[in-house]
């Protein structure tokens, strides 16, 4: 079952449109092979319709249940495949897979920057960016009664907000980046005049200290479930504002804080650098630079991934999740089987004479296990479409949670669940699927009868 | 008691049913256990307890903690500087090392990576969670793998994972050179033992001597430089408290003391600790507990009501006889709902028993690796909530068609009889 989630999940849309076309083939097939009218199967479902009704909830909760689970690990997946450019390449110090570990010399960062193959901007200044990733154990008092007391949030120290913004290809959606001080002087609410650390942030990162406000500031706040321009928060016993929001939707960029490096660094007593990410020619040109910081630039020893990659590689949770995914649905799918099954059972215990009759005007053993099969087909069709619709209703929810390599580390991320066709079309798989092995025993069964026995 | 026997005979009259409801109790009753065994698992690490009570230090800010080993001295004090001042009860300190055993860095991978925790050996049966749930068999192996970290500085005691991962076996050696911020922090170790199966499979642990020695000795082998993390690796401090009192007095004494401003220090109780990583994973637990758990129960239910359903269905002429038989309508839903009742919470206590078995005893825990948790196991409580989801959901599934079955009209189903 892991495997096989597996391969309809990372096989691509092309494996499960293959099999959705192969099922709908095989179902007409049946009907061509039937010679039972499919009308008899489906009067039959209506006659007994809330034993018909029951079963294809089963189907719709099982279905729906397992889209959903798929949707925050595809959510994920978009994340780590969102992020980063194919034409940079993050540098870390060596035998770093996170930049939460890594720590950079100065005198590393400026060599590596001046080598060929780093484009320059219009001022000839090399398209790197300098930064420094760190976590922040942030107390939130206000957090609602069963939530930790504390967080942790994200912040990129950057030293030059419009080279990393040009390097990440990062566009603001509102307000303005922080200035070259990183600082501004505010009048705060309680009247005093301070200076403030200036942050720009991500969507979803915004939305959820927005969020995380208690009830009485959010009442005043301009939005209560979103830190707006201008919005003040607390960050590492510091008064912030918030100077402009990120466009970084579908990025993990969208879970961080970014400031300016001098001035956040000092905060937190982390003042050197872990990352440098520099842009190249193109991805080809990345695959070459990386190369080179790996085998031949001997001045330092770092490790080198192009951006994407690293993005990518952070997949372990993703992983692990999909594979919980695989054991829940199994499990959940064969309890739904054995639910088909004893309907089937029924119908088929309830019909016999019907099967006899059918057999004596001429119809073969074949044709009664196909009408049988179309009836379990017919109810995990409907299920599964139910199923599938209800689970359309949770695309687009908003949701936190971690993604991270192999090697540990990770990153705290806020996204939303994607319920998209290949969600769909797994669901409709399986459903499919619990019906086919459902109904194939007692289908089975129905056509071994003999029609003078069971007539007698 | 006529009456119990009657509700077994009618499961007994269409085995195939029963049992096919069975299997899919069996099923859906797996899931929702193991569910609710992570779950409650992560709210016990996540609640504050009153026994084994312990206080956690680290840097007040930034993830992960390195702060001077120097704070160790003071802090296992709980920074007791004045008379009056509380102590921690007992203490433990944590340095962090990541290494390879591959020498050569073209073959560094993942498999060749050892996580491995510095640590005071006396302290390991004391302070560690989890040890108070050993056998008395793994409290005697671990106290005799003790007795030899306390002897033997270069000794290792690695998770059971980690040892597979790198077909070591015990009492044979193993080299590990630093990688990242441990890069020139060498060890030669011999593996005295393995940890019990569980939550440390992931990690091994050495003599806080040992780290600390290698680390003073590397200016020596590197021109007089101190190493990189010379004046930050401690990274973490526990501190075992009596209560909620004295754990206010120590983090009052430590958070106001002069001696940890670079960098500030901050304590959390350990349960608060936990919860702060946990809660990237909220909307994640969110969806087990609100979604999952419910979805199960609920496709439990139509998975019973189906089955009873088609049984009532087919008993109607029993019914009409039980009625005139002077059975009353409160009987007849007593029979159906019992029918049910008797097949759900057999099978959620035989399943759940069965899954307690098989998964703490055959398959030492399910692995399901999320924040600091690495596998689960099944608590016994586990049983008595397989039986709950039985009962509950047969319950359920089963009123509807016993009201259906009371409320049979005997003068109609003898017409149709007839």
């Amino acid at each position: 079952m892991v495997s096989i989630l597996r391969e309809l999940y990372y096989g691509g849309a092309g494996t499960v449109v293959f099999l959705l076309i192969l099922s709908v083939e095989a179902i007409l097939l049946l009907l061509a092979a039937g010679r039972v009218p499919l009308q008899y199967s489906l009067r039959n479902l209506l006659v007994r319709w809330k034993t018909t009704l029951l079963t294809a909830l089963a189907f719709t909760l099982v279905v729906a249940v397992m889209a959903v689970m798929l949707a925050f690990v595809e959510g994920m997946k978009r994340l780590t495949e969102g992020t980063g450019e194919p034409g940079n390449v993050i540098v870390l110090a060596e035998g770093n897979t996170d930049e939460t570990f890594s720590n950079l010399p100065v005198g590393d960062l400026t060599d590596i920057e001046q080598q060929p193959g780093v484009l320059r901007d219009a001022q000839g200044r090399p398209l790197a960016s300098r930064e420094c990733y760190m976590v922040i154990n942030q107390p939130f008092p206000d957090a609602p009664p069963g939530r930790p007391k504390r967080r942790f949030l994200q912040v990129r120290g950057i030293d030059d907000i419009e080279r990393a913004a040009a390097v990440h290809n990062l566009h603001l959606a509102e307000g303005q980046w922080f200035s070259p001080a990183g600082v501004e002087e505010r009048v705060l609410p309680d009247g005093t005049r301070r200076t403030v650390v200036q942050g720009v942030l991500g969507r979803g990162i915004a939305e959820e200290l927005g969020r995380a406000r208690g009830p009485q500031r959010r009442a005043q706040a301009v939005n209560p479930d979103r830190l707006e321009v201008g919005d003040l928060f607390e960050l590492a016993d510091r008064t912030w504002v918030v100077a402009g929001i990120m466009d970084s939707e579908a990025t993990t960029f969208n879970s961080e804080i970014w400031a300016k490096r001098s001035v956040v660094g000092p905060l937190v007593g982390k003042e050197g650098y872990t990352t440098l990410v520099v842009r190249t020619a193109g991805p080809a040109a990345a695959i070459r630079f990386k190369n080179f910081l790996e085998r031949d630039y001997d001045k330092a020893k770092v490790k080198a991934y192009v951006e994407t990659e690293y993005y990518e590689n952070l997949t372990q949770t993703t992983t692990q999740f999909l594979i919980a995914i695989a054991v829940v649905t199994f499990f959940i799918a064969i309890g739904g089987v054995f639910g088909v099954m004893n309907t089937m059972f029924a119908a088929v215990s309830q019909r016999r004479r019907d099967i006899g009759v059918l057999r004596l005007l001429g119809y073969g053993r074949r044709q009664i296990l196909v009408a049988f099969l179309l009836e379990s087909l017919v109810i995990a069709l409907v299920g599964g479409l139910l199923g599938c619709a209800l689970s359309t209703l949770a695309d687009g929810w908003s949701a936190t949670s971690v993604i991270s390599g192999h090697a540990g580390g990770g990153k705290f991320v806020v996204f939303r669940l994607v319920v998209d066709a290949q969600i769909l079309g797994v669901g409709l798989l399986l459903a499919l699927a619990m019906g086919l092995i459902g109904g194939l025993v007692p289908a089975w069964s129905a056509m071994r009868l003999k029609p003078l026995e069971v007539l007698r | 008691m006529k009456f119990l026997v009657l509700v077994a005979k009618n499961l007994r009259r269409n085995p195939l049913r029963t049992v096919l409801t069975a299997l899919g109790t069996m099923m859906l009753v797996m899931v929702v256990t193991l569910v609710w065994s992570v779950l409650w698992f992560l709210d016990q690490a996540t609640t504050q307890r009153s026994e084994n009570f312990k206080a956690i230090v680290t840097e007040r800010w930034s993830i992960p903690s390195r702060m001077p080993y120097s704070y160790a001295a003071t802090l296992r004090e709980g920074a007791a500087r004045a008379p009056g001042d509380v102590r921690p009860l007992d203490w433990m300190t944590w340095q962090f090392y990541v290494g390879t055993v591959e020498p050569s860095p073209q073959k560094i991978s993942l498999d060749n990576m050892v996580f491995v925790v510095a640590i005071d050996p006396d302290k390991a049966l004391t302070m560690l969670e989890g040890m108070d749930l050993l056998t008395p068999e793994q409290h005697r192996e671990m106290e005799q793998i003790v007795a030899k970290a306390k002897v033997n500085k270069q000794g290792i005691v690695m998770g059971r994972t980690q040892m597979a991962r790198l077909n070591k076996r015990v009492g044979e050696r193993i080299n590990l050179y630093g990688l990242s911020n441990f890069k020139g922090l060498d060890f030669e170790f011999e593996i005295l033992g393995q940890f019990p199966p569980g939550r440390y499979d992931g990690l091994s642990a050495m003599h806080v001597d040992y780290f600390n020695s290698q680390m003073d000795a590397y200016p020596s082998r590197h021109g007089g430089r101190k190493h990189p993390l010379a004046d930050r690796s401690l990274n973490i401090v526990w501190l075992k408290v009596p209560d909620d009192q004295a754990f206010n007095h120590i983090a009052a004494q430590i958070e106001s003391s002069p001696l940890y401003t670079s960098p500030p220090v901050k304590v959390e109780t350990l349960s608060s600790g936990v919860g702060t990583f946990m809660e990237a994973f909220r909307d994640l637990l969110w969806g087990l507990r609100w979604v999952l758990t419910p979805a199960c129960l609920v496709t439990l239910s139509l998975v019973i009501a189906t089955a009873i359903s088609i049984s009532v269905r087919e008993r109607q002429l029993e019914f009409a006889v039980l009625k005139v038989l002077g059975f009353r309508p409160g009987q007849i839903v007593l029979l159906v709902v019992g029918e049910a009742l008797l097949l759900g919470v057999s099978v959620g206590v035989a399943t759940a028993a069965g899954l307690f078995v098989l998964v703490n005893w055959y398959l030492e825990g399910i692995r399901f690796p999320i924040g600091f948790f690495d596998v689960f196991f099944v608590p016994p409580m586990g049983v008595a909530v397989g039986a709950a989801v039985g009962a509950l959901t047969s319950l359920a599934g089963s009123l509807v068609p016993a009201w259906t079955a009371r409320n049979v009209k005997v003068a109609d189903v003898f017409a149709k009889v007839a």
